[in-house]
């Protein structure tokens, strides 16, 4: 995934941008001063329930345009064409000019959502071969389900380019699930979108967790939109984790695929920059719950003959090591860890600090802006009490 | 009836809640391992107890990330009975599925003896047969049982009639002398807002068979069973009805 350091970058990401094109719920198109090229850029803003439910969640354009990047890399370098060209900085995205198709693309692995509504089938349960479904794009409408029949009746497509849907996205399902595999996510279902480029069919929009239900592959923890839609909570969280289990697969044996597939100018995207961190995690009981460790601790002091004692609490020293994009990114992975599992935030506070112990990221060209605003060997520390 | 007795790495009362349940409770309970992924056909689900993953972090911090623990939590939401037992008690409350802590022994030892417990409330598909202010005999063994929460949280739980079990002497009086463990208001098991969900440190299971000393435990499994076979049968089915 990229930084935001335009050193190298080729001429493409230097295109001047130009007006405002059009604002949807979750991006704004931008025209460039090439008229075959866009700029995408993400933004915070997440609707739910045909628009009824409005909200934003914290840096969820900066993670869907990375996981999005990381996705139209990923296929591109697999022979699945898209409209990506590269990042160009944070939460943006230069795309190819295309034509949008008036259908989206859903296909189906396990039964979740408007399916297990409509046909009873409980969410969860395993499909026997992927299903690919066609929903004609209309606000007005409420983007209704359709068939074949529909699409054609209204002459939304052809025949050829129904099959050539249907073809495209059963591959990109096939690819998204080999490596959602390896990074230990379930893909429950996704909506794509396509668009006419040159008299051939090419993959648009985006590939994120706004679009794809992702579910944790043990625990089936979700990890997109749901958590917004159904009020579950830390949907900010849900981002992240998708884009730090993305970050730290190991892509680097198709570098040059991926390099190749979209711009040179985005050949970056890669693993190269990418640091360890140190991290020292400090989780304590919260003040006035009992310590029965550190009250025998303080009667055995006192035995020894330390007087002047006035109170032992025992806590814990956990040391983590972990990879990760930048000094916010590995901030974010640690709270994520202390909240879910390190520390109870019913009887336990936590804190930590955080060194760099790799210094492979000052060297590269792509650092991002996280490691180049501070010293590699610099310490921070974090701090959570949760109410 | 089918209850689920699941197993995790370090469980160590699994077999005897299975005995307890199948040999003497009278209902069919099978051991699920902690990677299963479906509780299908299943009416109850028990968590037993032991030392899950060598109690490592915290007790039940890692267990309750098993993969069989999403099942529970959706069986739970959909109202079907789930017993935490010890350890499981301990999974339950760090899975949020209740709430509260456990806190390490006041008395800093491994409390393993015979303990009173006056049934709290019968308000659950395990004490439902039970008499309100009735004694029972069910032994505890842990070093983490002394419950802690908020004193907002426990005032909820008593103001909802919440608390179903509490540490006593054995005439029924929740004195400090007859609490174990340093358990906030003499805690020894707390049931979840819909009332199907209970956790529980004493051991049913030890107290289930007349060599032991004491049928009192058999008790809350065979009210599991009454609840499941008599009114609770319909609630039962509608609960199952949805998986």
């Amino acid at each position: 995934m990229t930084g935001t350091d335009d050193r190298g970058m080729a001429p493409a990401n230097r295109l001047a941008v130009l007006d405002k094109l059009y604002e949807g719920k979750a991006k704004i198109l931008h025209r460039t001063e090439d008229p075959g090229v866009l700029l995408v850029e993400y933004k915070d803003d997440a609707t739910a329930l045909d628009g009824l439910k409005k909200g934003s969640i914290e840096k969820k354009g900066w993670y869907n345009a990375e996981i999005s990047a990381f996705f139209f890399r990923y296929l591109a370098s697999r022979g699945a064409k898209s409209h990506f060209i590269a990042s160009a900085g944070e939460r943006r995205h230069l795309v190819r000019a295309v034509e949008i198709l008036p259908i989206e693309v859903v296909v189906r692995n396990v039964a979740a959502g408007s399916l297990s509504r409509r046909l009873g089938l409980e969410e969860g349960l395993e499909l026997p071969f992927p299903l690919v479904e066609f929903y004609y794009k209309n606000d007005f409408l409420h983007d209704p389900f359709i068939t074949r029949g529909h699409a054609l009746a209204l002459g939304l497509a052809n025949e050829d380019d129904l099959d050539e849907l249907e073809r495209q996205a059963l591959q990109i399902n096939k690819l998204l699930k080999e490596v959602l595999t390896i990074a230990g996510i379930r893909l429950v279902d996704f909506k794509l979108e396509f668009g006419r480029r040159d008299g051939g069919i090419v993959l648009a929009d985006e590939i994120s967790p706004d679009t794809c239900r992702f579910w944790d592959a043990g625990s089936g923890a979700r990890l997109d939109k749901d958590r917004f839609r159904r009020d579950m909570g830390d949907e900010a969280w849900a981002y992240a984790e998708v884009y730090r289990r993305l970050s730290a697969l190991n892509v680097s044996d198709s570098d040059d695929a991926l390099a190749t597939g979209s711009a040179a100018a985005d050949s970056q995207g890669g693993a190269a920059w990418r640091t360890t961190w140190q991290a020292a995690v400090e989780v304590r009981l919260k003040p006035g719950v009992l310590d029965p460790q550190g009250v025998a601790v303080s009667g055995a002091l006192r035995a020894n003959g330390f007087d002047g004692l006035d109170g032992v609490r025992v806590g814990k020293l956990i040391e983590v090591a972990l990879t990760a994009a930048s000094r916010a990114e590995a901030e974010v992975t640690l709270k994520e860890m202390c909240r879910r599992l390190l520390a109870n935030p019913v009887i336990e506070t936590y804190r930590f600090t955080l060194s760099s112990t790799s210094s492979s990221a000052s060297t590269s060209p792509s650092a991002s802006a996280g490691l180049s605003s501070g010293s590699a060997s610099g310490v921070i520390s974090g701090e959570g009490a949760p109410a | 009836m089918r209850v689920a007795v699941v197993v995790f790495p370090g469980s160590n009362c699994d077999r005897d809640c299975h005995w307890a349940l199948n040999n003497i409770a009278g209902v069919s309970a099978e051991l699920v391992w902690h990677a299963a992924r479906g509780l299908g056909g299943f009416d109850a689900v028990v968590l037993p107890g032991g030392f899950s993953y060598g109690d490592y972090l915290r007790a039940g911090a890692i267990a309750r990330y098993a993969p069989v623990m999403g099942e529970v939590a959706a069986f739970a939401r959909r109202g079907g009975p789930v017993l935490g037992i010890c350890n499981g008690f301990q999974i339950l409350l760090e899975a949020g599925l209740l709430p509260g802590a456990m806190l390490k022994n006041r008395t800093l030892t491994f409390r393993c003896r015979p303990s009173f417990v006056r049934v709290e409330s019968a308000g659950t598909p395990f004490t439902a047969s039970l008499e309100e202010g009735r004694v029972l005999s069910v032994p505890i063994a842990h070093a983490e049982g002394n419950y802690f929460a908020e004193p907002d949280v426990l005032a909820r739980l008593e103001d909802e009639g919440r608390v179903v079990f509490r540490y006593c002497d054995r005439n029924g009086r929740a004195t400090a002398e007859a609490n174990p463990n340093g358990s906030a208001h003499n805690i020894a098991g707390i049931a979840g807002e819909l009332g199907n969900v209970v956790g529980m440190m004493p051991h049913p299971e030890r107290a289930s068979d007349a060599l032991l000393g004491s049928t009192d435990g058999l008790e809350i499994f065979q009210s599991l069973l009454a609840w499941w076979t008599g009114l609770g049968k319909q609630s039962a089915a509608a609960a199952g009805g949805q998986a």
